[in-house]
């Protein structure tokens, strides 16, 4: 667990002693793993560094690389959000229905970004205020979220969008960059700050490690894990939002089963499944990670599948790799101690 | 000693020694059973009661010492081996199965019987066994529905049915009725007319004269005396439990009693204690002493909002309050220190910096939320020099500290919320002497400087040394509020143990 949280700035220290505690941690890993893949990549196909086709590898996964921030959120928190996809879905198919009646687009899209927000308080109602677990609760949700959205859109597809929500999902606004990228880059920065630096995210990780402790120390626990489902809620339908654009036509299954693909971002990113620790930082290198592995194998013509088995193994290895580390480390200074002991004896 | 020499002893330990890292649990203690005999272990808590008939039933295994059955060596390395021996052991909570029925309770770890449940045979067996009992209990009644006597005598049916030689039983009328204890008694005495042998651990005084043959005292993980119920008597027993050397502990110095800060009157919460009232003092240290189940802890509990009190009134600093929360009772400048540093105290793997600054976290950020560091580092600095937390930095995880600089770093988490009551709970339990002594020293300086403190411990000698006044429960009740002059070991512990006649003068000043 500790290998992470020595990857959370500790107050007061110098840049280059952060960075370099970082590089020995999971982080470290991540990077240096990153690093080769790239490597490797650029060999494989001459122009495969370029600005471009990294902007396209983040685009083709925008809509789950967001959710992955508050999940990220969440996971540290000691919870998780299965039901982000289908808030995802029934957010872009009540927008679709809404505008194919005849509604404003902007009102509909305004509506469908509040429906987002309801179904995060009620998600948050039931495990923050009620104290049910989420894994349940918003196992339940993902099925009736997506059922409800099914309900708007039955089996159809609904397109026909205004030309400059659709130019939104495709077109680039600044320089090369689509509106979606820069829209991720800002709420990261913002997620970053937030989780590393403030009170409040200092108050997710607290609850993470220990529910207890924290609520014996003054933290509004039910707060914080509400507000975390509220967030997680307005990111989805602002994700399905922006994968309706992306797609110029909406489903009843949009986004079904990214909950998986999201989760994987997460968990390889080094943030304990048990809560407590990981950053974001870590997140985006396994962000990045995962984006040029699969990149990557396409190029050398692997198949769909065999990278989503892949994939799988990073994930094994995620969840071994900290744990071998921490190992190794309780190792190391064990046997320093024997030495110590020694030395005092003799 | 007085049993005749023809009846040969069934259990014997022989100067058993046991140690958990820095605690000797148990140091030379010897204990014999003989066949048909109920021999009751009393002592404090800590006294090594628990460690010594979990090394009966297998759950530890002694470091020195040997266990001898009807005579020789024998190894008992777990649970199951122990119950092959014929040991088995009830606790105050029984183990048995709601959803299956009396007489499935009964034959739950029989694996003698065949693969196929013979069931009518089984129902006989049951009866029979209950009938020799003298119990009246339809086997075939779930066990979900049963009272705790009755689940007790279940458990009691079982243990006879595995043909048990030594039935220990720790602490089996804790949640009884005065009915009930007298009906599980009765089973007692079926049982040792059977031939077994019976250790019942108690801490009832009354109880333990009233069904133990010998009776065995323990202290400090020391065997110190055992009489025959003949030779007994109260104060003895209570000197034996108490008397120890009383120089290893630190000694407050009288300061001087300041302003009322707050009274309590009449609180309880249902189920859990009731109608507990005191008043403290700025600059006093109010020792709070019981044994385990005296619900001390759930008194500062409800004074710091984890668990509201649902009756009475706390009067803060002359104003009518409500507690609520611990948010509450931070705002109105109450803290509490849990005994358990590491579920409740301490986040481990977080550093020294962050686990003091977060009760007051609020204190730390700048106006849109964000952690002003070096406060927070210098905030911690500060306590490392004032408390001498010793550490390589105040970033490092606080799970790499020693137990007694994690309860120095819990103490600077809790006065750097600058209480004006702050609650203590078993401040020095599992740290060192040295370290103890020092937080002895703290909490009389916090006192000096015009901190109330509460104290729980169930140190005695700690509670005597440092508190101005004491307030003894017993279950859930108060049972006196002795000064600093009155109050002894044998007249915390008569009225801990509900001993009428020493308690009285102890309940006559609480009165007042």
């Amino acid at each position: 667990m500790s290998a992470n949280q020595a990857a959370m700035p500790a107050a007061g220290e110098s840049f280059l002693s952060v960075a370099w505690r970082r590089l020995k941690s999971w982080e470290g890993l991540l990077l240096v793993m990153l690093l080769l893949i790239l490597v490797i990549n650029s060999t494989l196909a001459p122009g495969y560094l370029t600005i471009n086709n990294q902007i396209n590898l983040f685009i083709l996964s925008i809509e789950k690389i967001m959710i992955a921030l508050v999940m990220t959120f969440l996971i540290i928190n000691g919870e998780i959000d299965l039901s982000a996809p289908s808030i995802m879905g029934l957010a872009a198919c009540v927008s679709a229905f809404l505008f194919s009646r005849g509604t404003n687009f902007a009102t509909a899209l305004v509506i469908a970004l509040c429906v987002g927000l309801a179904c995060g308080i009620f998600n948050g109602f039931w495990i923050a205020r009620v104290g049910l677990n989420s894994l349940v609760v918003t196992l339940a949700t993902q099925i009736s979220y997506r059922g409800l959205a099914r309900v708007f859109v039955e089996d159809k597809s609904i397109g026909k969008f205004p030309e400059w929500f659709n130019r939104l999902g495709q077109q680039d606004l600044i320089g090369p960059f689509p509106f979606a990228l820069l829209l991720f880059f800002f709420l990261f920065a913002v997620a970053l700050v937030i989780l590393q630096y403030s009170g409040f995210g200092r108050q997710v990780y607290v609850i993470g490690n220990s529910k207890d402790v924290a609520r014996f120390s003054g933290v509004k626990v039910p707060r914080v894990k509400f507000m975390l489902y509220v967030a997680s809620g307005l990111m989805a339908a602002l994700a399905g939002l922006l994968l309706a654009a992306r797609f110029g036509a909406v489903r009843g299954d949009l986004a079904a089963g990214y909950e998986l693909d999201i989760i994987t971002m997460v968990l390889l990113g080094g943030v304990s499944i048990f809560g407590g620790s990981g950053t974001l930082y870590g997140v985006f290198l396994s962000i990045m990670i995962i984006l040029n592995v699969r990149n990557g194998m396409g190029l050398a013509g692997l198949s769909g599948h065999f990278q989503t088995g892949v994939i799988g193994v990073l994930l094994i290895f995620s969840v071994l790799g900290p744990n071998m580390i921490n190992r190794a480390r309780a190792g190391v200074s064990r046997r320093r101690m024997q030495a110590e002991l020694r030395k005092r004896a003799t | 000693m007085t049993q005749t020499p023809i009846i040969k002893p069934v259990l014997q330990m022989v100067d058993i020694s046991k140690r958990f890292d820095a605690t000797q649990a148990l140091e030379g203690v010897s204990l014999t059973l003989y066949p048909g005999e109920v021999h009751a272990l009393i002592g404090e808590n800590g006294a090594g009661k628990s460690t010594l008939i979990k090394i009966m039933t297998g759950v530890h295994r002694p470091d020195t010492g040997e266990i001898l059955l009807d005579g020789k060596p024998a190894q008992v390395r777990n649970s199951q081996e122990a119950q092959t021996l014929g040991i088995a052991a009830i606790y105050q909570e029984p183990m048995v199965y709601p959803d299956l029925n009396v007489a499935e309770n009964i034959f739950i770890s029989h694996a003698d019987r065949g693969p196929v449940v013979r069931w009518g045979k089984m129902y006989e067996d049951a009866r029979e066994i209950l009938a020799k009992l003298d119990v009246h209990l339809d086997v075939k009644m779930p066990a979900r529905g049963l009272t705790l006597a009755a689940q007790q005598a279940v458990e009691i049916a079982k243990a006879i049915s595995l043909k048990v030689r030594v039935l220990i039983m720790d602490e089996p009328t804790a949640s009884l009725s005065q009915h009930e204890v007298a009906q599980l008694f009765k089973l007692v005495r079926s049982l040792c007319r059977e031939g077994v042998a019976v250790l019942f651990i108690g801490h009832r005084l009354e109880e333990v004269f009233s069904i133990g043959d010998r009776i065995t005292v323990l202290r400090d993980g020391k065997w110190i005396s055992t009489r025959t119920r003949a030779e007994v008597t109260r104060d003895a027993v209570i000197r034996d439990m108490v008397g120890r050397d009383v120089k290893d502990f630190f000694a407050k110095g009288k300061g001087a009693r300041g302003e009322l800060l707050a009274t309590v009157r009449g609180l309880g919460k249902t189920g859990v204690f009731s109608d507990v009232s005191f008043d403290i003092y700025r600059g006093e240290v109010l020792g709070f002493a019981g044994l385990i189940g005296s619900h001390r802890t759930d008194v500062a509990l409800a004074l710091f909002g984890i668990e509201p009190a649902d009756a009475g009134e706390i009067t803060f600093e002359g104003k009518t309050v409500k507690i609520q929360s611990p948010e509450d009772a931070l705002k109105l400048g109450v803290a509490y220190a849990s005994e358990d540093r590491r579920q409740l105290g301490l986040i481990m793997p977080m550093s020294i910096v962050s686990n003091i600054s977060l009760p007051m976290l609020k204190q730390y950020l700048n106006p849109i939320g964000l952690i002003r560091s070096r406060q927070e580092v210098a905030t911690a600095e500060k306590f490392r020099q004032r408390l001498n937390i010793r550490t390589p930095s105040v970033h490092s995880d606080v799970a790499r500290l020693s137990g007694g600089n994690q309860q120095k770093v819990m103490l600077s988490k809790w006065l750097n919320a600058e209480p004006k009551l702050l609650i203590l709970d078993e401040p020095t339990r599992g740290i060192d002497v040295g370290a103890k002594a020092e937080v002895h020293h703290m909490i009389s300086d916090l006192a000096n400087q015009g901190i109330a403190v509460i104290m729980i411990s169930s140190d005695l000698p700690e509670v005597l040394g440092m508190s101005d006044r004491v307030l003894v429960m017993r279950e859930g009740r108060q049972m006196a509020v002795l000064d600093r002059a009155d109050a002894s070991e044998e007249s915390v512990m008569a009225a801990a143990m509900g001993h009428a006649e020493l308690a009285q003068t102890a309940e006559q000043k609480a009165a007042l």
